[in-house]
C-alpha cells in the first residue's frame, strides 16, 4: 500500500554565500514511516534536515531554489514559520534542555502557544513524558533543573518536549551521537515505538543505527541524494556504486 | 647561570609588583579607617547633617505626670563624643520630660546649652505640632534655644522650670535637632542608585538585546558599539557639563535627584550594554535554536530562555553600576548639588556620600570626617556587593541541579 507523502522535494538547491551545499534534491518522506539520511560529514544532510523547519532562517547567508512541499504547501513561500515548527518538530544532536525544571521544559511549547489551563498543561507533560520513556525516572522531581538529568535523560527530555507540541513530523539531528550505548539503545527504542504516530527523519553517522531502526535510508554525497531506497535494499543490494563504496567502507 | 640572575630578577619584579600592590591597598584602607573611625557612633549614622532649628507648640499636662525612676536615672542621651554633662537631669512634671545642661564642644563650636534627656511615655512632648499644626517627633538629644520667646543661655534649672510651668498655657519651645550625621547623604545615595539604575537598566538591557539578537552585522552595529565605547571612555565631568546645561537648565529640572540621575543614567548605559551583551553571547546557540524549534517567536525565546540564562552577567552590570554611582562625584556635584538633605521631591536638591566627603574635604576642611565618610562608603560597596552576589546566585539557573 502506498503511503501518504509528508514532504515532496523538488529541485532544491541551497547556497551558504557562493558555495553550493545542497545540489537538486528531489525526495518524498512518507508518513509514519521512519527516514534516515546518511552520508560522510560535511555531505549536506543536517543542511537538508533544517530545511525541513525552515531552521536555516537563523542563518544569514543561506539562500534556497526549489520547492519543499509540507501538507500542500510550500513551506518557504506559503506557511508561517511558527506554525510549521509547531507542526515539525526537531531534536537535536547534542541534548539541549533548557535550564528550568523538567515540568516547564516540557511545558514550555504549549506555553508559548498561549496554552494556561494548569490541569490541560500537567496532562500534556505526563503524556509526552511517558511517550518519551521518561515519567517512570522523573516523576518524582518534575520540579528539579532539568540539568541535573543524565545525557540520554536529558535526550529523551527534549524528545518530549517536541512530543508535547503533538506535531506530525520528529526531525532527529543524530540524536545519539553525544551518548553512551545504552542510552543510545533506548532511544532507539523510542524511535521505533514513536513512529506509529509520527512522521520520523534522522540523521545518523551511524550506518548500524540506520540499519536498525529506518524504513528507508537516503544516501548524501557532496550535496546531492545519491539513492533513496528501503532501508534492507540499500544495505545488502544498493543501486549505486558509490553507495555500495560507502556502505562496505571503501571511503568515508 | 646567566640564564638563573635574568629569572631571579624577574621573579622578585612580580613577587614585588604584587607586593605593592597589596601593600597600597591595605595602607589606603587601612588609612582611612585609622583617621574616619573615631568619627563614626549612632549619631553619625542616624543624624541630619546640618542642625535644625524650628518651633514646637506643646501643651502642658493640667495633672503632674510621674515618672519611671530607673528609666530616668538611666538615660542621659547626649553626644557623648562632643558633650559633657555638666548638671542634671532634673524632671519637669508639666511636660513630663528630663532636661540636662551639657557643655558642647564640636570643631570651633563651644557652647553650653540645655538638652531634653528623657521623655515620659504619656508626654504632651509627643502630641506637640509645628506652626502649621504638622505633628512633630521630638527626641531625646534635642537642644532646648528658648521658651515662649525667652533665651535659656546663662539661666539655672529653677528659672527654666518656672518657665515651663508657665500658669498651664501653650508653651512655644525652639528647638535645634542636632546635626553632625550623615543620614541625609546615605538616603540620597540610596536614592541616586535606584532612581539612576531605573532609569539605565531597562534601556541598557533592551539595547543588549538589539545588538546581540536583532541588529544585522555591518557598519550599524560596529558604529554604535565604537558608540558606546567611546561613552565609557569619557570623563562624567563631562557628562556632568552635559547634565547641567540640557538636564537642570534647558529642561528646567532645577540642581535636583532627577538631574543627577539622569545623568549618572547616561555614565552608566555603555557599561550596562557591555556586561548585558557579553551574557547574552555566552548563552548557547542550542538554547535558541532549541526553543525556536518548538514554535517559539523570537520574543518569547529572548524574554523565556535567552535572558534568564543572562541574569548572572546582569547582575554583573548592576554591581558595577552601584559601584559608578557610588563613586560618581564631578557629575553629581553639578547636576544634583550639594545640599546635605534628604530630597523631599524629584526635583530637590541632595547630596550623596562621595559628593559630601568631597564638600566637607574641599570646603570644611575636616579630613576626620570626609574619612569617616569613605568607611561609610566602602561598607556599603561591600554590602551591595554581597547582596547582588546573593541575589544573582539566587537567579542563576545553571546553578539549580
Amino acid at each position: 500500500m502506498d503511503k501518504k507523502a509528508t514532504f515532496s522535494i523538488k529541485n532544491l538547491d541551497l547556497f551558504y554565500g557562493k558555495f553550493q551545499a545542497l545540489n537538486n534534491i528531489n525526495m518524498a518522506i512518507h508518513e509514519k514511516e521512519v527516514t534516515a539520511f546518511i552520508g560522510p560529514s560535511g555531505c549536506g544532510k543536517s543542511t537538508f534536515l533544517r530545511c525541513l523547519n525552515r531552521m536555516n532562517d537563523l542563518i544569514d547567508s543561506v539562500t534556497m531554489r526549489g520547492e519543499i512541499i509540507f501538507d500542500g504547501e510550500e513551506i518557504n513561500r506559503d506557511s508561517d514559520v511558527i506554525k510549521l515548527r509547531t507542526r515539525v518538530g526537531m531534536v537535536f544532536q547534542n541534548p539541549n534542555p533548557f535550564p528550568m525544571s523538567i515540568y516547564e521544559n516540557v511545558a514550555y511549547g504549549p506555553r508559548c502557544q498561549g496554552l494556561k489551563n494548569k490541569t490541560k498543561l500537567d496532562t500534556i507533560v505526563k503524556d509526552s513524558l511517558e511517550k518519551a520513556a521518561l515519567w517512570n525516572e522523573v516523576k518524582d522531581r518534575l520540579n528539579k533543573s532539568a540539568l541535573g538529568l543524565s545525557g540520554g535523560q536529558q535526550q529523551r527530555l527534549c524528545i518530549a518536549r517536541t512530543i508535547a507540541m503533538n506535531p506530525e513530523v520528529i526531525l532527529m539531528d543524530e540524536p545519539t551521537s553525544a551518548l553512551d550505548p545504552i542510552a543510545t539503545a533506548k532511544i532507539e527504542d523510542l524511535i521505533a515505538t514513536l513512529k506509529k504516530e509520527y512522521t520520523i527523519i534522522i540523521v545518523t553517522h551511524s550506518m548500524q543505527q540506520a540499519g536498525r531502526i529506518s524504513d528507508k535510508t537516503a544516501f548524501f554525497l557532496m550535496g546531492e541524494v545519491v539513492e533513496l531506497n528501503e532501508t534492507p535494499k540499500i544495505f545488502t543490494n544498493p543501486d549505486d556504486k558509490r553507495t555500495e563504496d560507502y556502505i562496505t567502507g571503501r571511503f568515508g | 647561570m646567566k640564564r638563573k640572575t635574568k629569572d631571579s630578577i624577574a621573579k622578585v619584579m612580580i613577587y614585588g609588583a604584587t607586593a605593592i600592590t597589596v601593600c597600597v591597598l591595605f595602607f589606603i584602607v587601612g588609612f582611612i579607617f585609622a583617621k574616619g573611625i573615631g568619627v563614626i557612633n549612632w549619631n553619625f549614622l542616624s543624624r541630619d547633617f546640618n542642625d535644625q532649628i524650628f518651633y514646637a507648640f506643646v501643651e502642658p499636662k493640667e495633672t503632674p505626670l510621674s515618672m519611671e525612676q530607673n528609666d530616668f536615672e538611666k538615660e542621659n542621651s547626649y553626644d557623648k563624643n562632643y558633650e559633657t554633662l555638666i548638671s542634671g537631669p532634673i524632671y519637669n512634671e508639666k511636660i513630663g520630660a528630663g532636661i540636662s545642661a551639657v557643655h558642647y564642644e564640636n570643631n570651633a563650636d563651644i557652647r553650653d546649652h540645655f538638652i531634653i534627656s528623657y521623655i515620659e511615655k504619656d508626654s504632651p512632648l509627643k502630641e506637640a505640632v509645628e506652626s502649621n499644626q504638622a505633628p512633630i517627633k521630638i527626641k531625646t538629644d534635642y537642644v532646648i534655644e528658648s521658651i515662649n520667646g525667652t533665651e535659656l543661655t546663662g539661666l539655672s534649672f529653677d528659672e527654666v522650670n518656672t518657665l515651663l510651668n508657665d500658669d498651664g498655657k501653650t508653651l512655644k519651645i525652639k528647638m535645634i535637632s542636632p546635626g553632625g550625621g550623615i543620614k541625609s547623604n546615605i538616603i540620597t545615595t540610596l536614592y541616586m542608585i535606584g532612581l539612576s539604575l531605573l532609569i539605565a537598566l531597562p534601556i541598557g538591557i533592551f539595547a543588549a538585546i538589539f545588538l546581540t539578537e536583532y541588529a544585522k552585522k555591518g557598519r550599524i552595529v560596529s558604529g554604535i558599539r565604537f558608540a558606546t565605547e567611546c561613552l565609557a571612555g569619557i570623563p562624567s565631568i563631562i557628562f556632568g557639563l552635559f547634565g547641567m546645561a540640557f538636564f537642570v537648565v534647558i529642561l528646567k529640572f532645577q540642581i535636583s535627584l532627577l538631574s543627577g540621575s539622569l545623568t549618572v543614567a547616561i555614565i552608566l548605559l555603555p557599561v550596562i550594554i557591555r556586561s548585558t551583551e557579553e551574557a547574552l553571547k555566552a548563552v548557547p546557540k542550542s538554547f535558541r535554536e532549541g526553543s525556536l524549534a518548538l514554535g517559539a517567536t523570537k520574543l518569547q525565546t529572548i524574554f523565556k530562555v535567552v535572558l534568564p540564562c543572562a541574569v548572572p552577567g546582569i547582575a554583573t552590570a548592576v554591581l558595577l553600576s552601584i559601584g559608578r554611582v557610588i563613586g560618581e562625584s564631578a557629575a553629581l556635584l553639578l547636576t544634583a548639588g550639594t545640599v546635605a538633605q534628604i530630597p523631599g521631591t524629584l526635583f530637590s536638591p541632595g547630596s550623596t556620600l562621595t559628593v559630601q566627603a568631597y564638600y566637607v574635604a574641599k570646603e570644611e576642611g575636616n579630613i576626620e570626617l570626609a574619612c569617616a565618610i569613605g568607611i561609610i562608603i566602602i561598607l556599603i560597596v561591600i554590602v551591595l556587593n554581597m547582596l547582588s552576589r546573593m541575589v544573582s546566585r539566587k537567579l542563576d539557573v545553571f546553578n539549580k541541579k
